[in-house]
């Protein structure tokens, strides 16, 4: 149907005509948005660069503060250190052989009597997880800033979009044009935003490598109350790697409460990310169903 | 008889990881009472199963030595366990655990009489008329005997054992621990047993407290058990050796020593 510009209609397009032309660059946006996030977060297949090591592991599972927290709980596994009752570290020898760069780091600071809380700020553990996440990055399992913003990109577009129509939706309110539907569009794209804006740090690569090493390690979740004596400093590292500080407290009750180790169980899922994605796109069709809506009203001016 | 052979350890969740890396284990007991009658195994369990490693059920909750009969909703989930896990038997102990319908929540010695005789040979034909396998039977420790015992332990077992036609799950730290506590002879109790009965054997740490000696399970086998293990298979070597740990897990290397120091009294290749 043609649908003539009035003397009334906001900015002289009309409502319809507005609204069709809106929903289809907000659909093609979005779908572009998707398409390229798809692309970006599936990370790399790394199967040629070695296995990955509990604190890798950790830094994929819950960032840095969970890999603090994998080297704490394999320090504390071979007894490297302990925590006195002023509630800072303490080292109980030399370090042990063996220790990745995040552990030394750790146990340096440790020595240096600093709180378990304060880890994450001390210049040499902050060295140490630079290090595992430029790794990490290399080798496609997590994204690396210039990989978040490529991700965003689009998803900017987007969000210029829903200001475009925030402005329209006021112009058409002063206007005195009835706006129900562009209203109801405009939730929905502010959705897609929202959905779109948030960008996972971890690749679907890191994922799946992630869930791979939880069912090799099965025997070390929580509800097998796993035996930390038998399985070890490295058993310890992987059990709060893969099912976050939950295992430093069944590890060590007293070291976790003594050193104030935020009680914390990982190792649901990953899915919600990845189901994110798809229901942005869905309320993206949401949109358009609004759109055929605006069709199905015909001459009145359901745009704005 | 039953295909097993060899040393074995008990499995357990907290240790599933440790159990999991013996490379050259071949069977494995898990308490049936902790396996469900459907749905997925255990992980470690399947895993130990597509290794083709052979996992015994052990039960704890039939109540053979009960004066009423046993629970068939019991005996059906041990037969299913069976099933589930491909067993070439199963095994429960010679004891009672509810009474009266009241549960004792743990394993209550029987007087050794005639009268216990026949209620537990009733209720092993009873459990043997639904199990797909064979069933050993364990004799638990007791500290002290019952005052009006009919048979010794030798006696008593070697009736129930040839009335029933089940095989014998000698258990060598209980053996050490009663004659420990009463001052008998163990090496003498070996001589009685009918040792060609026995299907497998349990061996497990204990230590002593107020002057008795405790099967705690948790604790490392003591040198004396060990003595006992090489003089029972000195005598007739039971197919199989299980090493059962329930608690105070200690370091991996510390289980495949005691793992390794069972198979060297045994004679039995190492399984770590």
């Amino acid at each position: 149907m043609i649908v003539h510009a009035a003397s009334g209609d906001t900015w002289g397009i009309p409502g319809p005509t507005f609204l069709r032309f809106y929903l289809v660059a907000t659909a093609v946006v979005v779908a572009i948005a998707v398409y390229h996030r798809i692309r970006l977060v599936a990370g790399a297949n790394t199967a040629g660069a070695g296995p990955l090591g509990a604190q890798q592991l950790a830094y994929l599972n819950g960032g840095p503060a969970l890999a603090v927290h994998a080297a704490l709980g394999g320090l504390r596994g071979s007894g490297a250190i302990g925590v006195g009752p002023d509630r800072r570290l303490l080292t109980t020898g030399p370090a042990p052989a063996g220790l990745t760069p995040l552990d030394q780091a750790i146990h340096w600071a440790a020595h240096q009597r600093s709180r378990a809380r304060d880890l994450p700020g001390e210049q040499r553990v902050r060295d140490a997880l630079d290090q595992l996440r430029t790794d990490l990055e290399q080798r496609g399992l997590l994204l690396s800033p210039a990989q978040r913003v490529a991700v965003r990109r689009w998803s900017r577009v987007l969000a210029a979009l829903l200001v475009l129509g925030v402005v329209r939706l006021f112009a058409g309110l002063t206007n005195g044009r009835p706006v129900g539907y562009l209203l109801l569009t405009l939730f929905a794209v502010l959705a897609a935003v929202l959905l779109l804006w948030r960008v996972r740090q971890t690749t679907r690569a890191g994922r799946a490598a992630l869930r791979d090493k939880r069912r090799e390690h099965t025997h070390l979740a929580p509800g097998s109350s796993p035996a930390y004596a038998t399985y070890g400093a490295a058993g310890a590292a992987m059990g709060v790697a893969l099912y976050g500080t939950a295992s430093l407290w069944a590890l060590d009750p007293g070291f976790a409460e003594q050193a104030e180790v935020q009680r914390q169980a990982l190792g649901g899922g990953w899915s919600s990310g990845s189901s994110g994605t798809s229901s942005g796109g869905s309320s993206c069709g949401g949109g358009s169903s609004c759109g055929g809506g605006g069709g199905g009203c015909g001459g009145g001016g359901c745009g704005g | 008889m039953t295909g097993l052979s060899g040393i074995g350890i008990g499995w357990r969740p907290e240790i599933a990881g440790f159990v999991a890396e013996l490379p050259g284990l071949r069977f494995v007991e898990v308490v049936a009472e902790s396996v469900p009658a459907s749905g997925p195994l255990p992980p470690g369990l399947a895993q130990l199963r597509d290794r083709a490693v052979t996992v015994v059920p052990h039960g704890v909750r039939l109540s053979l030595g009960g004066a009423e009969p046993v629970d068939p909703a019991r005996v059906a989930h041990l037969a299913a366990v069976a099933q589930r896990v491909d067993a070439p038997l199963v095994s429960d102990h010679i004891a009672f655990v509810r009474a009266g319908g009241l549960e004792a929540g743990h394993l209550l010695p029987l007087p050794r009489s005639r009268e216990a005789v026949d209620a537990v040979c009733a209720n092993v034909a009873r459990a043997q008329a639904e199990l797909p396998v064979p069933i050993a039977l364990e004799p638990i420790a007791a500290i002290v005997d019952w005052p009006d015992d009919e048979l010794d332990e030798a006696d008593f077992l070697t009736e129930i054992l040839d009335r029933t036609g089940a095989l014998l799950l000698l258990d060598v730290a209980n053996v050490y621990a009663n004659a420990r506590n009463r001052g008998t002879d163990p090496f003498a109790l070996l001589d009685r047993l009918p040792l060609d009965r026995v299907g497998y054997a349990h061996v497990a740490g204990g230590a002593e407290h107020g002057g008795y000696y405790h099967d705690t399970h948790t604790d490392p086998v003591p040198p004396d058990v060990l003595d006992l293990v090489g003089a029972l298979c000195a005598r007739r070597r039971p197919p199989a050796l299980l090493l059962e740990r329930d608690g105070g897990y200690p370091p991996a290397a510390d289980l495949r020593a005691e793992l390794d120091a069972l198979a060297a009294a045994a004679g039995f290749p190492a399984v770590t």
